[in-house]
């Protein structure tokens, strides 16, 4: 079970139609370290086409540049990250990010954590986590080109998180996913449905251990760039029901989630996720978790 | 552990304030924390705070929020025009033509940091050619620069 016509038709099962989209570059301005106005200004004065995103604070869609967004200068001060638009969402969904212990339990490459610590204004502590050694160094790259002073990063799996014994006011769960066909052309030669379903389960795993160490009022984000509904609807009902946990309502861009999937009858509240098909963004789902 | 940092912030006749206290060092790594940061640190860290340089065979490599924390104190500093400054973050030397400003030491052998218009630390460099001279050509030798985030990831 696999290839573009098995996958397509899940689409369509799900409510669209198939479409071949490249998702428009896109930035997010650092505020922690600079005037978002100014930048623009200086980024427009290079010659490079911006439109504001209308759905983030942040972010800016490149219409047009001549010439490569992570060479210049501006970058490289750290003023801007190159980040696409639905990826920048989840951190959004929390509400007051600053002065809390936050972690981000699959961190890497390190695009939301700068998030997280720019939307914290570098206060508390984001506890970044990764199970891959070679892009924690991509990671660590981005915090000191970004200017990030309230991060501390370990070399560890999101499923073992509670061996740091610390209890968490938000958790980003950015979780490995089977990613999708509009950020990654060879897709579908290469993505079975085995695959959903083991990243499912390991996504469940991660889950759990971070509902572990969930403060009681606190947060958790739960975001995929699958368009699988094992990786999302199914997981997230999944949640509900063995961990306890409920989904909070939220009003970011995206479709309402579907509660019925391949027939299956889902927990109404699955309808407070939102699910993004791919188009001017990438494809995405996301959701914010709290305890019943 | 301090002293190595200070020992490098000299060579730019300046002087900063870290706490050392919230100083830490992994393997050959400095890191600068905070106490919130302080009190959540587990021993077997990756990075945490600001991280502000590593230190192998005697040579102190420092981190560009190092250079950015000396760039707000008193320093030899250079300010370089755009072009120069495109040039210089593609790992150029610096031509004289190319400088607008001096703060501090010009003479040769001096280490001096390099910002741009806009008084943001680009990096730093040797001066090779007293500055006060006349002369053309390279008179900074470029010793580290911020494209080198982008080296890092070609490697």
């Amino acid at each position: 079970m696999f290839g573009k016509e098995f996958f397509a038709a899940r689409y369509a099962a799900l409510g669209w139609k198939y479409e071949d989209v490249t998702p428009e570059q896109a930035i997010r301005i650092n505020t922690m370290n600079c005037d978002e106005e100014k930048v623009v200004r200086r980024l427009e004065a290079l010659g490079i086409e911006l439109e504001k995103i209308p759905f983030l604070e942040h972010g800016y869609w490149v219409s047009h540049s001549n010439f490569s967004l992570g060479a210049t200068s501006e970058y490289l001060l750290g003023l801007y990250s190159i980040q696409e638009a639905a990826a920048q969402i989840p951190t959004t969904l929390f509400t007051e990010l600053k002065d809390k212990i936050v972690l981000d339990a699959c961190a890497a490459p390190g695009g939301k954590t700068v998030q997280l610590a720019d939307s914290m204004g570098n206060t508390g502590a984001v506890i970044a986590l990764d199970v891959k050694k070679q892009r924690l160094t991509a990671l660590t790259n981005h915090l000191e080109r970004c200017r990030v002073k309230n991060t501390i990063v370990y070399y560890l799996d999101a499923r073992q998180a509670s061996k740091l014994k610390l209890k968490f006011d938000r958790i980003l769960l950015d979780v490995p996913c089977s990613g999708n066909f509009s950020t990654d052309k060879d897709w579908f030669k290469k993505r079975t449905i085995k695959d959903v379903e083991r990243n499912a389960k390991l996504q469940r795993e991660i889950l759990a251990e971070a509902t572990k160490i969930l403060k009681d009022n606190g947060e958790i984000v739960y975001a995929t760039c699958s368009l699988e509904p094992e990786e999302n609807e199914l997981n997230v009902n999944w949640a509900i029901e063995n961990l306890n946990l409920k989904v909070a309502k939220t009003s970011c861009y995206g479709e309402r989630a579907a509660t019925e999937i391949f027939g299956k009858r889902l927990d109404g509240q699955i309808e407070n996720c939102r699910r993004i098909w791919p188009g001017k963004t990438q494809g995405f789902f996301v959701c914010k978790l709290v305890k019943s | 552990m301090i002293n190595v940092i200070e020992d490098f912030v000299r060579r730019f006749n300046a002087e900063i304030r870290l706490d050392e206290t919230l100083l830490v060092k992994k393997g050959n790594s400095y890191f600068l924390l905070n106490d919130t940061l302080k009190r959540l640190v587990a021993k077997d860290f990756f990075y945490a705070g600001l991280y502000l340089g590593k230190s192998k065979k005697d040579r102190f490599f420092p981190s560009f929020n190092l250079l950015r924390i000396i760039a707000e104190s008193k320093a030899n500093k250079v300010v370089v025009d755009r072009k120069t400054e495109w040039l210089f973050i593609c790992g150029r030397d610096i031509f004289k033509r190319g400088i607008k400003k001096v703060v501090g030491s010009k003479n040769r052998g001096s280490y001096t940091l390099i910002l741009n218009m806009k008084s943001e630390c680009l990096g730093y460099g040797k001066i090779l050619h007293n500055l006060d001279k006349p002369g053309k050509g390279v008179v900074i030798k470029n010793i580290l620069d911020i494209g080198d985030f982008l080296r890092r990831e070609s490697k």
